[in-house]
């Protein structure tokens, strides 16, 4: 394999990395991408080491919006298509643009060096055969991270749980409901995949309990018939204000689901658009059939007892922590990307102060469908470094200007709650808009 | 930004995708061989237009070649609804038939079809862009005041929702009555919302890919001066397609006696700037 020192090294085949890839080789910059398992897809790719799909994983937003732009999903998919369909779709989209010919599989990038100051040289990419475990180094005028920030697991620490006598695994682990049948389960945490096996877990389990922080909107799949994601965005092309908007999904969700405290649920103690949205629609079912007891937060375990904040407590065979994932980059050094320890530090979520050629697609969490953001990141990684061969001083003042802004967050006005998994959080138009302006300005560099 | 393609969007229809595609293309290396073509035909029309000659002459010289009936068209379906089609759901039927080719093609968009030639690239990267008696881009608002000058009963046909009214004599500049009247006999109805947003004005965004643009000096249904305008916007110069004899073809370039050469013209700009 040969590639000329003037290529872009792209670190990742999932939906981000495989855009980053297309967009910049359609802009006839040569690149190279690298991906640890033996097919692309990330996340999607049900086998992989690191994917954290379960067997029953659904898109929970429609196609309209998670698709590529450039690459709707099929017609004969479903609204809410399954992770197999969309391991197809990444597959198709990778065929359709000759992906493959410029993507390494079974290629782990294990250190990326900047060479002379600021990276001036590029980088040196080194990168393990996970066949053979020879390793080779590349040298990449930029590189592009995509590695995904739904993979590291955040494991909570609560007092006694070292010595807990019942089976405690992140829901990292958990691919199927094989392992919750017969069980007495807890749940912990109300993201889409808490709510997800919660719902699995009272299809399987003995008894199935959720402990959450605080209520939550559940919000449904479809209300009315519409998609609930088209009825956000439907809201949004109208150009009502976020109070009307809160005030109409309130409604909806009061009028199709109804109350949640009702069934036993803690109220929200925030605003909706304050948290990441829940999409599903059987949580609350499987609630009021009493197959899953709402809990709060717990407050310790000893020996199979788990006792929770309000003073209860219960047997536990197995506790699924489905409390998230962190970001995590095993070939940077943490001080690039992540230097207050906690949380990266990134303008327009892409353009870190640490070096200019390393940019990161995919570290974002948006309020709707995903990959036409993907989409977009890539042309805009595209284009800053099609400028930077073109137009250098036009690049650096472009790339100045972003990381003069590196404190702007795209909120929609909302407040959101302070959590780790909202340091990603992004209201999607509002940040659509800003690349499509950041991007325009880079088009009118003249080549 | 496609607000309404994300609030509510397109559903799919039956899509009939004519095609010939050389023997043993399929194999050659991805990198070197020939692009597809993939056709989009315009107001009334259907993919059978481009079945007539052009389908099969240009895998004789090559090139897989596709054409596509948008919904209500041809063999596709979605007539039922055509009172309710709109444009974006034609470019939805382009982009779903782009995504089933094995490699971005060469867009070839006649007249109509040209606006969502240009509208799907501005969302998708074609191998090229090849625009033929393109209807204006810049909206059709002259061209629809001549034609209430001209021919008073068919503008208030179409402001009222009715199909623009094409004879042979719009369409044709060579053909014997009979064929030609075999192929009017073919043209459908259009949704009259379609017809009224080729009023509209449409701005698209840069587009990297070769860009051709033709048309004839006799057209009857586009202006000069709009080809020469749409070109004007690529920073190319329009070709303009005539017979042997210099004489020049109808609106209908892919029907038209003339045809070949018309086509000729297509691959001969294709070989030499999307290769």
């Amino acid at each position: 394999m040969t590639i000329s020192p003037d290529s872009w090294a792209v670190i990742g085949a999932g939906p981000h990395g495989l855009s980053a890839l297309k967009a910049l080789l359609e802009r006839g910059i040569p690149a190279h991408g690298f991906e640890r398992d033996t097919d692309l897809g990330g996340n999607w790719n049900y086998h992989a080491e690191n994917s954290r799909v379960y067997e029953s994983t659904h898109l929970i937003s429609t196609k309209p919006f998670t698709q590529f732009p450039d690459f709707p999903m099929p017609d004969s998919y479903p609204d809410y298509p399954s992770h197999w369909q969309v391991h197809e779709y990444f597959s198709s989209y990778a065929r359709h643009f000759g992906l493959m010919d410029h993507l390494s599989v079974n290629s782990e990038v294990v250190r990326c060096q900047p060479i002379g100051a600021d990276a001036a040289d590029g980088w040196d990419v080194t990168v393990r055969d996970r066949e053979t475990g020879a390793e080779q180094t590349h040298r990449f005028a930029g590189v592009v991270v995509a590695n995904g920030h739904n993979w590291w697991p955040k494991m909570p620490e609560y007092p006694g749980q070292e010595s807990f006598t019942g089976e405690i695994r992140h829901s990292a682990q958990y691919k199927g409901a094989d392992v919750l049948r017969g069980k007495r389960v807890l749940v912990v945490g109300a993201g889409n995949t808490g709510c997800d096996i919660a719902v699995e877990s009272a299809q399987n389990a003995k008894n199935t309990l959720h402990s959450t922080r605080r209520g939550y909107y559940y919000n449904p799949k479809y209300a009315f018939g519409r998609p609930s994601d088209q009825t956000a965005d439907l809201l949004l092309a109208l150009r009502l204000p976020l109070a009307l908007r809160r005030v109409l999904f309130k409604t909806t969700l009061r009028l199709t689901v109804g109350d949640f405290t009702k069934f036993g649920l803690a109220k929200p103690d925030h605003e909706f658009f304050e948290t990441h949205p829940i999409i599903n629609q059987q949580l609350v079912y499987y609630v009021g059939h009493g197959d899953i007891a709402p809990k709060p937060d717990i407050d310790h375990f000893d020996g199979d007892a788990v006792h929770f904040t309000d003073g209860t407590s219960a047997e536990v065979d197995l506790v699924v922590f489905a409390t998230g994932y962190l970001a995590h980059f095993p070939f940077l050094d943490d001080a690039w990307l992540n230097p207050e320890g906690d949380h990266p530090v990134l303008a327009r979520q892409i353009f870190t102060p640490a070096f200019d050629s390393l940019v990161v697609s995919g570290l974002i969490q948006p309020d709707s469908g995903q990959w036409t953001i993907a989409h977009w990141q890539g042309m805009l990684i595209a284009a800053y470094a099609d400028a930077r061969r073109h137009d250098p001083a036009g690049a650096q003042r472009f790339y100045d200007r972003m990381i003069a802004e590196v404190d702007q967050r795209f909120t929609g006005g909302a407040d959101y709650k302070d959590s780790t998994r909202h340091y990603y959080e992004i209201a999607h138009q509002e940040y659509l808009r800003a690349l499509e302006s950041d991007l325009s300005a880079l088009e009118s560099v003249p080549a | 930004m496609r607000l309404w393609d994300w609030s509510v969007p397109p559903h799919g229809v039956h899509r009939e995708v004519l095609s010939s595609v050389p023997q043993g293309w399929e194999d050659e290396p991805r990198a070197t061989r020939t692009p597809p073509l993939l056709f989009i035909h315009g107001l009334a029309h259907g993919a059978w237009c481009f079945a007539e000659h052009w389908l099969a002459a240009a895998a004789q010289k090559g090139f897989p070649a596709y054409a596509v009936s948008l919904r209500g068209h041809g063999g596709s379906g979605g007539s039922q609804q055509r009172r309710r089609t709109l444009m974006r759901h034609y470019v939805h039927d382009v982009m779903q038939t782009i995504t089933e080719l094995p490699q971005p093609p060469v867009l070839v968009g006649h007249s109509m079809g040209a606006i969502i030639a240009q509208l799907v690239a501005d969302r998708y990267s074609p191998r090229a862009l090849v625009l033929l008696t393109p209807a204006p881009l810049q909206g059709a608002g002259v061209t629809m005041a001549e034609l209430a000058r001209k021919r008073p009963l068919a503008a208030v046909k179409v402001v009222a929702g009715g199909t623009l009214p094409m004879g042979s004599g719009q369409l044709f500049t060579g053909l014997e009555e009979a064929t030609a009247e075999k192929y009017v006999s073919r043209l459908v109805p259009e949704s009259p919302w379609v017809q009224y947003e080729l009023l509209r004005r449409r701005r698209i965004g840069p587009v990297r890919a070769p860009v051709m643009v033709a048309g004839t000096k006799a057209d009857r249904l586009v202006r000069i001066a709009d080809v020469e305008r749409t070109a004007a916007a690529y920073g190319v110069e329009p070709v303009w397609l005539t017979r042997v004899d210099g004489s020049p073809l109808g609106h209908d370039v892919m029907l038209d006696d003339g045809q070949d050469r018309a086509l000729d013209a297509v691959l001969e700009f294709v070989s030499a700037r999307a290769m």
